[in-house]
């Protein structure tokens, strides 16, 4: 009886460890095709030269979490777009300067009034060896959305025909104005000339999908390696959901001699003093740093900062008394030491931020200065200042001061941020009294979205490369402005710009809506986020994009 | 199974005697002999003498560590960021104002105002000050986490155990269906409904906490029952209140301190976690849960930040359980001479 | 016997019934959509999501629907994980989640029981207070500053075993080490104190008095005796163990289902949250009812299947 028991114990628990999805085990099946992987194995001090040695550049990085789908129709979140822009490819792929180039599509003809766009689509394959065609492009824009992709949005962005009705519900998917006139040629129509058509392209929403495949695949397409066809410049080899993935270089890709890696290995690592930790056992050749261990890191040589887009502000909810006033507003802002914010308490590389639009994000057309340089800096002031603008606002709305709570998610970057506030504000503008409201992230976004709050922090970040992704946020009702803010003068130069086809003048008109909301400092802009990361030296040309899709490896490069 | 066939020995067997007024008195001994004899017992046991003078010491400076220096838990001043621990006199223990480089920092930065005992945070903050007013919060929310769950946990675990049955049936089903639905959820509505803050903390462990401890109340109070004792004490005619108070809960002192020792580290650090996904107390407020938290982030290159927190939150912990022991001891009414 | 096992079973499913109802209309109350990025939804998009999901529909309507799914086996697909299904995912992550606890719970038994039968064998003598002080550090630590220094020590200092991911055996190690230290304070506690007061009893002298060896006392009389309490609290504790912590799991890159849990709740994955509660609470309530018949077995005395008047 007890020899049976443990009989029992032992077996279950062998079964348990086969069940257990060791990654290793993938791997070593393919350690019989090529033996490169298992030097990597034995000696993982010396990876990068060991790889060399074998031929094979191989990159080790890490990723914070799982990819959603592979589905690029449903695709929602950076990772998933980083994982799709290099295993497949739309019309354009964006260079290391961000600069849409022409991908799959060897040719685009724009039509005098910009319309009408025809492409013709270049000799590639996919990974099971169809060729890519036009009708791949069309079939997967329409499938969008008939699926209700989160991006759908991104094709009235473009202005692409009858993509506001479709989504309004008042045409049909079928209705869209794409067309695959043969399997060569792609003609898009736009319902007005658009100046970010181009870069827009460049998003992971507007890639193709091969249709007989996608229908063979049903609700299975996209959620494992296997269940996708490539045709970028890696195909995906192996995938262990919320483990680790694996990039191979696609032999069959049309550009295959600008790809120098043969493989990059992604393992999933959701705490970043484990992502240290296998920097220091060099298992890993890249990683993302938190605040922590900036310090500890600042003066190694494989410290770099990656300014980011992403700003972080705070909403006034213009519905109440005291922040439907200018002067409060301004002293608000004015009396938080931004710099102290950045430098000392995030110390991770972030910005201080006095305006919308972030730092290095867009340059203007004609003479390429940057956007938050010709716009400057706004309401910056000492505490004196700011004092005085507290005085004058309280004594405009007849207050002698007043009790606000600043709702803030469970993010630590903002948590931080808020303690920090709280104590600025308390201390340099007498009869202010700050009230921190912790909340999950949705439940900060549902208060947002209800304008229900009285100070928020919030986030935003680009959809694309271009000022308008901030600056239409705020035209009255739009979805991201949730702070019941409307300017008419505002709406009509948003509405100028969306149709201004010369770039100039259509830049001009950004920069004047920017001022009008800074001016009076509807949002008190805090800071633009960044990236303190951890790169081998030997790991070259790893292109990172302002706006999704994020990181481009297709010509990254092992020395 | 073969044992349960025999012969159940059930009341009708028995004949009642009355008691004469006072005679049941005389069987058991007065309570204050009692309570005297098992404190006897308590302060002989260096342990938990021990463990007893160094939760007394930390609750003095729980409440008297924050006024000791000039600062408030929540005086920030980035000239003062990241301060490392510097108390003059004690530079021999490492507390030197050095950091892991070997740098003095307060020299670097030119600081020369009051140093801080404990290093400060990177808001400039006192951790002196933080660590005590949080070991204030911690302890606050332990105690009374605790004494709830053993208020609750009891009760239930020995109505349940003692009665058995049907009612025994129920109780454990709804137990059961306590645990199955995920207490985070719980918490986030009921912070969401509540304002976050203390008391939606203590509530929030309350929800679940007392669980284990009617588990194991009951689980002993199953196995007594069927005991000799107890049967002997039923023959003569204690009445269900009194044989489970008198007899059956004494008995279970032992289990009851040790899962009570487990209550305390579990909310203070459930209330870490809730700090931690947003839902817990409410900054600037600090708990040592939350100063770990923090600290651990940061343990290679700032470990001060993490090592004084953790030594309060150990210190009290042990002593807690050494006391524990010692108070089983005393109370157990088997261990008596 | 076989009459209470059915009983208990019905009961199983009735009390599984109530928790996926409760929790079902709970998990509405929370705030937000089980959409990912909801902050560059717009109000029309999330319309035509909710429609496509079957979230416009009244509560009521989708709780039968899902009750309906559910009893034909299917737990629904997840929101975050577009087109996975919430039986698989949940079958990917189990196995890793229940080997580090598995072993965490046979490590944590082993040297439980080794400090707590030390520690009530010299009652009261440094031993003791030496295995006291260990069990209860490693209880005062909280679970991620231990799992962070034994990753740091034992995986990048001396790397003796690998410090995290999950890519052969040896990779389960130090997680299940690091989850070990709440089993070891747990049972070296109870075995420390249920074994003072069986060493007490009568029995234990009338075995002693019989000339049977100290060793067959401890390990037959006492040890066996001192279990109860172990039994009532490793049982729920080693399925909460088994089914996934988010702190080592997260710390050692594990890909375990209890970071999942977590996760789905914060971000409303209504399927996937639904899942794992039925799958966490059919586990739980069936190790209760294990529990409840070793009671019988450790000790014959107990009788859980009746009340106190009959049988």
């Amino acid at each position: 009886m007890k020899k049976l028991l443990l009989f029992l114990l032992l077996s279950s628990f062998l079964l348990l460890i086969t069940a257990c999805n060791f990654g290793d085990e993938t791997s070593s099946e393919q350690d019989g095709d090529d033996g490169a992987t298992e030097t990597e194995n034995d000696s993982s001090e010396e990876e990068g030269t060991s790889d060399e040695s074998s031929g094979e550049k191989v990159i080790n990085l890490v990723e914070e979490s799982d990819i959603p789908t592979l589905d690029s129709s449903h695709a929602h979140d950076g990772i998933g777009f980083t994982v799709l822009n290099n295993v497949k490819e739309g019309l354009y792929r964006g260079d290391e300067n961000h600069t849409p180039q022409l991908a799959m599509a060897e040719d685009h003809q724009v039509s005098e009034d910009g319309t009408v766009h025809t492409f013709t689509i270049r000799d590639a394959q996919w990974s099971n060896g169809d060729p890519v065609t036009a009708h791949d492009f069309e079939f997967a824009w329409k499938r969008t959305f008939e699926e209700v992709g989160h991006y759908n949005v991104m094709f009235e962005t473009a202005s692409v025909l009858n993509a506001t009705d479709i989504i309004n519900g008042d045409k049909s998917p079928d209705e869209l104005g794409v067309e695959a006139t043969d399997d060569k040629t792609l003609v898009v129509t736009l319902e007005n000339a658009n100046a970010l058509f181009k870069q827009l392209l460049t998003f992971p929403t507007f890639l193709p999908q091969n249709q007989s495949y996608v229908e063979e695949m049903g609700e299975d397409y996209g959620t494992e390696a296997e269940n996708v066809l490539y045709n970028g410049p890696f195909v995906l080899d192996s995938w262990s959901h919320d483990q680790e993935w694996t990039y191979k270089k696609n032999p069959d890709y049309w550009d295959a001699s600008a790809v120098n890696l043969d493989q990059i290995n992604v393992n999933v690592v959701k705490e970043t003093s484990t992502a240290v930790n296998l920097w220091e056992t060099e298992e890993v050749d890249r990683i993302e740093l938190s605040s922590s261990y900036v310090d500890q890191y600042t003066d190694a040589e494989e410290f770099e900062v990656i300014e980011l887009p992403d700003i972080v502000f705070m909403r006034f909810n213009h519905n109440l008394e005291q922040f439907q006033n200018a002067n409060v507003r301004k002293a608000i802002d004015m009396a938080i030491d931004k710099e102290g914010l950045t430098n000392t308490i995030l110390n991770d590389g972030s910005l201080p931020l006095n305006g919308l639009v972030p730092l290095n994000f867009s340059n203007s057309p004609d003479n390429h200065e940057d956007f938050r340089e010709i716009n400057g800096q706004f309401n910056e002031g000492t505490v004196e200042d700011a004092q005085a603008l507290w005085e004058e606002g309280l004594s405009e709305i007849g207050s002698d001061g007043f009790n606000v709570a600043l709702t803030v998610s469970d993010d630590e970057n903002h948590q931080k941020a808020a303690e920090y506030i709280k104590n600025q504000l308390e201390t340099n503008l007498d009869g202010l009294t700050v009230e921190i409201n912790t909340v999950p992230f949705s439940a900060r976004l549902e208060q947002e979205k209800a304008v229900d709050y009285e100070m928020v922090i919030s986030t935003w970040g680009p959809d694309y490369s271009d000022p308008m992704t901030f600056i239409d946020m705020w035209v009255t009702d739009g979805p991201a402005n949730r702070m019941d803010f409307s300017n008419e003068e505002y709406d009509e130069l948003v509405q100028q710009a969306r149709v201004e086809t010369d770039a100039a003048a259509r830049y001009e008109l950004l920069l004047q809506a920017e001022q009008i909301l800074m001016d009076e400092m509807h949002i008190a802009p805090l800071y633009q986020g960044a990236y303190s990361m951890l790169t081998r030296t030997f790991v070259k040309d790893v292109v990172h994009h302002p706006a999704a899709p994020e990181w481009d490896y297709k010509w990254a490069d092992v020395e | 199974m073969m044992a349960n066939q025999r012969k159940e020995i059930t009341d009708d067997l028995f004949v009642h005697e009355p008691l004469e007024e006072g005679k049941a008195e005389e069987l058991s001994e007065s309570p204050t002999s009692f309570w005297r004899e098992a404190l006897g017992r308590l302060f002989k046991n260096k342990g938990a003498v021990m463990g007893l003078i160094t939760i007394i010491v930390i609750s003095v400076l729980a409440i008297a560590g924050p006024i000791m220096n000039s600062y408030h838990y929540d005086d920030q001043d980035i000239l003062r960021s990241n301060l490392p621990p510097l108390i003059p006199g004690l530079e021999w223990m490492g507390l030197d104002g050095t950091n892991v480089d070997g740098v003095n920092i307060y020299e670097q930065q030119g600081v020369t105002d009051a140093p801080a005992w404990a290093g400060t945070d990177e808001f400039g903050r006192d951790l002196w000050t933080r660590v005590w007013k949080g070991t204030q919060i911690s302890l606050l929310i332990a105690l009374v986490a605790a004494f709830l769950d053993l208020m609750i946990g009891v009760i239930y675990g020995a109505a349940s155990g003692f009665y058995g049955g049907k009612v025994d049936d129920i109780m454990q089903r709804i137990v059961e269906i306590l645990i199955g639905i995920p207490n985070l959820i719980l918490i986030i509505l009921f912070i969401l409904i509540l304002e976050p803050g203390i008391t939606s903390i203590i509530l929030a462990l309350v929800i679940t906490g007392w669980v284990n401890m009617s588990r194991i109340v009951r689980g002993q109070i199953l196995q007594l029952k069927g005991q000799e004792f107890v049967l002997a004490s039923r023959a003569l005619g204690s009445s269900n209140k009194q044989l489970l108070w008198k007899h059956l809960i004494p008995n279970v002192v032992g289990p009851i301190i040790v899962t009570l020792m487990f209550t305390i580290p579990t909310a203070i650090f459930f209330e870490a976690f809730l700090s931690f996904i947003g839902l817990g107390l409410q900054p600037p407020l600090a708990s040592l849960g939350t100063l770990i938290e923090d600290g651990y982030q940061e343990m290679r290159y700032f470990a001060y930040k993490l090592i004084f927190p953790a030594i309060v939150i150990s210190a009290i912990m042990i002593s807690f359980n050494v006391l524990g022991d010692g108070l089983r001891d005393a109370l157990d009414p088997k261990m008596r001479k | 016997m076989l009459r209470y096992i059915l009983q208990r079973s019905g009961y199983m499913i009735v009390t599984l019934f109530i928790i996926v109802t409760i929790t079902f209309f709970l998990m509405q109350l929370l705030p937000g959509t089980p959409f990912s990025n909801p902050d560059k939804l717009s109000e029309r998009q999330l319309e035509l999501m909710e429609e496509k999901y079957g979230l416009d529909k009244p509560v009521p309507v989708q709780y039968i629907t899902y009750i309906g799914n559910l009893l034909q086996g299917d737990l629904g697909l997840s929101f975050q994980y577009e087109g996975r299904t919430v039986g698989s995912m949940i079958g990917e992550r189990i196995g890793p989640s229940a080997l580090i606890g598995g072993q965490a719970v046979v490590i944590g038994l082993l040297l439980g029981v080794v400090l707590g039968v030390i520690s009530a064998l010299k009652h009261n003598s440094f031993l003791d207070y030496g295995s006291v002080f260990i069990a209860v550090l490693g209880m005062s630590i909280p679970s991620f500053v231990f799992a962070a220094l034994l990753q740091y020590y034992i995986g990048v200092r001396l790397e003796w075993l690998p410090a995290a991911l999950w890519k052969d055996y040896s990779h389960s190690f130090l997680p299940s080490i690091a989850l070990s230290v709440l089993v070891i304070a747990t049972v070296a506690r109870f075995i420390r104190t249920e074994m003072l007061e069986v060493l007490g009893q009568d029995y234990v002298n009338t075995a002693r008095a019989k000339g049977i060896g100290e060793v067959v006392v401890i390990l037959k009389h006492v040890l066996r005796n001192a279990l109860i309490p172990v039994v009532t609290v490793l049982g729920p504790l080693a399925v909460s163990i088994m089914t996934g912590t988010l702190v080592v799991e997260k710390i050692f890159a594990v890909p375990g289902l209890g970071e999942q849990f977590t996760l789905s709740i914060l971000v409303n994955d209504y399927s996937v949250i639904m899942g794992i509660t039925l799958f966490y609470s059919a586990l739980f309530i069936f190790i209760v009812f294990v529990v409840d018949i070793l009671y019988g077995v450790l000790d014959p005395r107990i009788r859980i299947t009746g009340g106190k008047n009959d049988g």
